[in-house]
């Protein structure tokens, strides 16, 4: 009953019901901090969709005119107006981000310390420097009188909305690389020597959220 | 707990990588060419979902784990998806008696960003 | 990969504190921390208690001097903290912090909680969380009197108490609540799902855990959406955005609001808030299945059926949240889909009492108090969930709405019915939490007392729903619609009432009595099956079992077997070969 070999004929229907129905574990082979990430994400799923769903609300319902996100979000080039500019950029850092963790997840089955140490570095920088453009963004549309309770352009919603989410998404994206870089330095320091690392795959599962989120935001806020 | 860890060759993650960009600049191109309409919500969802589905797929490697777990966490967004569903029908049942039955103005036009349009506005700044 | 599992729990050293503070008050014992859960719910709970007999002596006896104090504003405050408390900070706090901490562990045959640490800091987050909501008594214009619905855009508009900074220490609660629940509800789940022991599959678990299993998992994808509308509010309330509230003139004055959705609240309020009944629920409707089935020393009728009804009601929990809404003005066909599924609900609940009934068939049943409760708890659940059935009906439902007949409902079935599960399952595990046996006369004069009471105060309530009297009314004054017998059947309520809420001290008394003075337990003073009586000690130690954990080869449910000597067999003692 305990042997968990596991045959690859099995259908998907079969071995799922043969793991649920085992004793000790239900997810064969996952670490319990993984396990309770995963929950924690689906839980973390059902706060950023219940505000995406606000959003639609919003949207649908108001009667004010809700402006036009590609010109909203346009930045002057040397004259030119390029639309959506500055979130194509951050799109692409936070993307790049992804990239450098699922490396950092890798190495670090690899036992390689330091190559991880640097690689969730990489990471964390590239997440503040997300932030640092959504202040820039946020500073950019305040400065257009755009407020929480007011938008020169039409409905306030837009503001109200728009301030909120990516609020709550920066907050995660914060979160995250205070996450990393703690996560980093013990990784150094030695701390999980005698575990298998599946520490970095955890941080990254989060890390990962986090841009899947940001996958959601960007097209349903500033392409929609 | 005896784990492998999840280990997969690291071509796969550069490939991912690439895609994700591929992806992010079709939706962009969406936008830039000004495509409006169905074909618009249709492209945009499209390139979204796949971007969302590589991301859980590979990066936060879904696609290795047993299906225990995968059904475990992708079942019960189900819910989601009836709440985005209902709320879409009772927001349109919302506008819509807005509009019929208060007068409201049915397509009114935003004004533009004040970076287009300088100092053509003269309404009071709300600090 | 062909390894032998070993309980992860079994390889690992335990953290053990060494001062009295690491032990007691910064435990990460999970035991510890079910007692501290439970003492704060249980004091709060008093709070709510002492409101509500405020209110009953409002209602029934308008206009007597020394109710004077008690003004109408008072009156919508402690509805709402009254409702507030009892639902999450009691309930919810209590049947999962408390009975699911002492009991996932142990009925789980692990150690402790996977991360200890993270269900240590859940206990203090709640009890910031409470301490928030009772410094809603202290800030100016006292708590909320918007109701536990809090629906805007009353709620933070002038003219309802406490709309701006008591609906802030309310709103600012309920988000600490729901960290410190995420905290213990993570923590649950993953140990139900990966630590239990060997032989311990999740068709032989008890169906105690099965029910905190599926209600915490309900609550973690319910209350996002509690939160999500507690930060919107409060952005309404404090940054001027326009969520939920529409354009609205208030005392003359036309608000700086336009163009929020207040429907959007109520949804996302429902889409939490009927889950959250069935988190009140499933837990109580697992309690309740133990302890009919060890005090009437037969098997569970239906175990397989009782687990997949507990996992059908927690699906369907989830679409039927707007039956709350049916008058509220939301899109017409509405009221079809979710009468629908509601009625749907129905089946999955009712099978559940049929199998309780089932169960106490021609069992050997035992009246302790315990099994008191416990049948207490069907037959104020039945009238209960009749009610709802009603109140599930549209039609039905808009001349019943907003009348006593929807405050007798909810409070047999999510009031009265955990309450009753919540005793019963004290009186079942006080035994193997202290080592000492409750009193058991004074329980069974505290039972009669709760039970006959109750039904006295909840029952005559579906009458005065009947001939229309409002809910939420502070004085209904002497009206034309209905007879003075409705004001002498208020009256009796609230007799009623008071002789509840004051023969709590005796459940109290017997608690700490016992506690020190009590009869020494047995290990297994019931003779049950399930894992917590099977402990080496009474009370359990820190770490629950020796070097070993227990191994698991039956089910929980084994009483009365034929052809065994013994009336009960424990869940360690392995099966005889089959022949
Ligand atoms: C002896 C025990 C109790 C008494 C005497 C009592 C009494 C009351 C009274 C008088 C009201 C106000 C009714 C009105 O004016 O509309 C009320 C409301 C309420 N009670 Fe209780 N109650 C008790 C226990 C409970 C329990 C255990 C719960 C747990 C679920 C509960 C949940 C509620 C809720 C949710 C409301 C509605 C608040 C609102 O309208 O906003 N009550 N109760
Ligand atoms: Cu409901």
């Amino acid at each position: 009953m305990t042997d968990t070999t596991l045959s690859t004929q099995e259908s998907i229907f079969t071995s799922t019901a043969r793991d649920w129905s085992s004793d000790m574990s239900t997810f064969k082979g996952v670490p319990w901090g993984k396990a309770m990430m995963w929950i924690f994400l689906l839980s973390d799923t059902f706060i950023f969709t219940c505000f995406l769903v606000g959003y639609m609300v919003m949207r649908m319902t108001v009667t004010e005119p809700w402006p036009v996100a590609s010109e909203v979000f346009a930045l002057t080039v040397w004259g030119v107006s390029v639309p959506l500019l500055l979130i194509a950029i951050m799109t692409f850092i936070l993307i790049t981000s992804s990239g450098t963790m699922a490396m950092a997840v890798n190495m670090g089955y690899q036992r390689r310390k330091w190559a991880v140490f640097w690689l969730m570095v990489a990471t964390a920088a590239l997440g503040a420097s997300f932030v640092g453009m959504q202040c820039f963004e946020w500073t950019k549309l305040i400065l257009e009188r755009v407020r929480p309770w007011y938008n020169p352009m039409g409905a306030p919603q837009f503001g109200s909305i728009f301030f909120m989410v990516t609020g709550f998404h920066g907050l995660h994206v914060s979160v995250g690389v205070a996450y990393l870089l703690i996560v980093a330095t013990r990784v150094v320091r030695g701390k999980y020597d005698h575990t298998n690392f599946e520490i970095v795959e955890i941080t990254g599962l989060y890390w990962h959220f986090v841009d899947l989120v940001w996958v959601f935001i960007f097209a349903f806020f500033y392409l929609w | 707990m005896a784990t492998e860890g999840q280990q997969h060759p690291i071509k796969i993650y550069f490939l991912i990588w690439l895609l994700l960009f591929v992806f992010s600049f079709f939706s962009y191109l969406v936008d830039y060419l000004d495509l409006q309409g169905n074909l618009r919500w249709f492209l945009i969802v499209v390139f979204m979902l796949l971007k969302a589905g590589f991301i859980v797929a590979i990066f936060m490697h879904m696609k290795w784990e047993r299906f225990a777990l995968i059904f475990g966490i992708l079942l019960p967004p189900i819910a989601l998806v009836v709440l985005m569903f209902l709320m879409a029908i009772e927001s349109n049942y919302a506008w819509n008696t807005r509009v019929w039955y208060m007068g409201e103005d049915m397509a009114p036009k935003p004004k533009p960003p004040e970076h287009l349009h300088h100092g053509e506005s003269e309404e009071e700044t709300h600090y | 990969m062909a390894t032998v599992e070993v309980p992860y729990q079994e390889t690992v050293p335990l953290h053990h504190p060494k001062t009295w503070i690491g032990k007691y008050i910064f435990s990460q014992d999970h035991k510890i921390i079910a007692v501290q859960y439970g003492i704060t719910a249980m004091a709060v709970g008093l709070v709510a208690l002492i409101l509500s007999e405020f209110m009953r002596l409002q209602i029934a006896f308008p206009g007597w001097e020394f109710m004077n104090f008690f003004t109408a504003d008072h009156y919508y405050q402690a509805i709402t903290m009254h409702g507030m408390i009892m639902v999450i900070y009691l309930l919810t706090a209590f049947l999962l912090g408390a009975f699911g901490n002492f009991c996932v562990p142990l009925m789980c045959g692990a150690r402790d909680m996977v991360f200890p640490f993270v269900n240590m800091l859940s206990y203090w987050v709640y009890l910031l969380s409470v301490i928030i909501l009772m410094i809603s008594y202290f800030v100016p214009g006292g708590p909320t009197g918007a109701g536990w619905t809090l629906y805007p855009p009353q709620t933070i508009t002038a003219g309802t108490p406490g709309f701006d900074w008591g609906i802030a220490t309310m709103l600012i609660s309920l988000a600490v609540f729901i960290v410190a629940f995420t905290m213990g509800g993570l923590n649950y789940i993953t140990t139900i799902l990966q630590a239990r022991t060997r032989g311990l599959t999740l068709m032989r678990m008890p169906l105690t855990v099965w029910g905190i299993f599926i209600a915490t998992f309900l609550g973690l994808i319910a209350f996002p959406a509690l939160f999500v509308s507690a930060v919107m509010m409060l952005l309404d309330n404090f940054l001027g955005t326009s969520f939920f509230m529409p354009a609205v003139v208030s005392l003359g004055q036309k608000l700086d609001y336009s163009g929020g959705q207040p429907l959007l609240f109520q949804h996302l309020f429902w889409f939490f808030g009927h889950p959250e009944v069935y988190i009140v629920a499933l837990p109580a409707f697992g309690v309740i299945s133990d302890l009919i089935s060890v005090h009437a020393r037969k098997n569970i009728f239906g175990y397989r059926m009782m687990v997949w009804a507990i996992v059908a009601i927690g699906a369907l929990s989830l679409i039927v949240w707007a039956h709350h809404m049916y008058v509220a003005g939301m899109h017409p066909s509405f009221g079809f889909f979710f009468a629908t599924t509601t009625l749907i609900i129905a089946v999955p609940t009712a099978l559940k009492v049929y199998n309780w009934i089932l169960t106490l068939w021609r069992a050997n049943i035992r009246i302790t108090v315990p099994m008191l409760f416990a049948l207490a708890f069907v037959l104020t659940f039945i009238v209960g969930g009749i009610t709802g059935l009603f109140l599930g009906n549209v039609i039905i439902d808009i001349p019943l709405s907003d009348t006593y007949f929807v405050v007798a409902h909810f409070h047999m079935v999510m009031g009265v019915s955990p309450i009753l599960a919540i005793f019963g399952g004290i009186y079942h595990w006080y035994p193997k939490l202290t080592g000492r046996m409750l009193n058991d006369t004074i329980g069974r004069i505290h039972f009669y007392f709760t039970f006959i009471g109750t039904y006295a105060i909840y029952f005559p309530m579906h009458y005065l729903g009947f001939i229309g009297v409002p809910r939420r009314y502070y004085e209904t004054g002497i009206s034309e619609f209905y007879p003075i017998a409705a004001h002498n059947l208020n009256k009796f309520i609230t007799i009623a009432a008071l002789i509840v809420g004051i023969s709590q001290v005796l459940f109290i008394y017997n608690l700490v009595h016992s506690y020190f003075k009590g009869k020494k337990a047995p290990a297994n003073p019931w003779g049950a099956n399930s894992l917590e009586w099977c402990t080496p000690e009474t009370p359990p130690r820190h770490g629950n079992w020796e070097d070993r954990l227990p191994t698991v080869h039956r089910w929980a449910y084994d009483f009365g077997v034929p052809g065994e000597e013994k009336d009960h067999i424990p869940q360690t003692v392995p099966r005889r070969k089959a022949n």
